[in-house]
């Protein structure tokens, strides 16, 4: 496994805990608005 | 969502793109072991952020009591422990690639488990008293004492001579410690890391103070106010 394989899977790890992160940013601003 | 929130995804994935194709291979180590360094050097400089933000916090509350503040320490020092965590994690992998073991007990490693241990007796306190006001007022005492240990056990014991650590010297703060390439990746992922810290924190926080904002309208006669963070 050369240092590309650990690159694209520390890539697919941040881009999914953005992803998370974005959902929860929305869901708490949707929470906000409703309070 | 604000723009800098945005700006962290191509952000850090430049950064994970230069840890792994524009910084060389560093002189004295297992080929490809030090680059862990641009992960494990700013989330250990993040866990001490974290309980400087929980004393800072911790001290507001003892000087003029208010939720929010209460909220903002035991956050702070969350993602504190969180830190901790990750950097022994990283830098146990680090030790199997350069010294063939997990674990050493060398100096950094033992006092880094002692200050899991003090901000994990933290919770352990905050678990363990019911009655709000008294819980944030033990525990904002309890983060302002917790925090004095932390620049012993982060900066000085390990540096002690006579102890003989194998943890590589102040590479971060030596003027010929590190090359270019790592200067701008590892000042790069500071701020990457720290973006992330500030939004999680901003997250929890919101989150913690609406919890609190329905649990006061859920009482017959409320009286508290209700403080909005910004997201």
């Amino acid at each position: 496994m050369g240092f590309d394989f650990f690159m694209w899977v520390t890539l697919v790890i941040w881009a999914g805990l953005f992803l998370y992160l974005f959902r929860v940013e929305a869901k708490v601003s949707q929470l906000e608005k409703r309070q | 969502m604000r723009p800098w929130k945005w700006l962290l995804l191509p952000w850090l994935s430049l950064v994970i793109v230069g840890v792994f194709r524009y910084a060389r291979e560093a002189q004295g180590f297992i080929p490809g072991a030090a680059r862990i360094m641009f992960f494990h050097i700013p989330q250990a400089m993040l866990c001490t952020v974290g309980f400087l933000m929980s004393m800072i916090f911790a001290w507001r509350y003892l000087l003029k009591p208010n939720a929010v503040d209460d909220i903002k320490s035991a956050t702070a020092a969350e993602l504190g422990l969180l830190c901790c965590i990750l950097t022994t994690i990283s830098g146990s992998l680090f030790a199997k690639v350069q010294w063939q073991s997990y674990w050493n007990w060398d100096p950094r490693e033992t006092t880094i488990v002692i200050l899991m241990l003090i901000y994990a007796a933290y919770f352990a306190l905050r678990a363990s008293v019911e009655d709000p006001d008294r819980r944030a007022r033990l525990a904002a005492t309890y983060s302002l004492f917790a925090f004095v240990t932390v620049p012993f056990l982060v900066f000085v014991i390990p540096r002690i001579p006579a102890l003989n650590s194998f943890h590589p010297k102040a590479v971060l703060w030596s003027s010929d410690g590190m090359s270019r390439d790592y200067k701008i990746v590892l000042y790069s992922a500071f701020l990457g890391f720290g973006g992330i810290f500030a939004w999680l924190f901003n997250l929890a926080v919101r989150v913690r103070v609406m919890e609190q904002a329905h649990e006061f309208e859920q009482l017959p006669a409320s009286s508290g106010s209700v403080v909005k963070v910004r997201g």
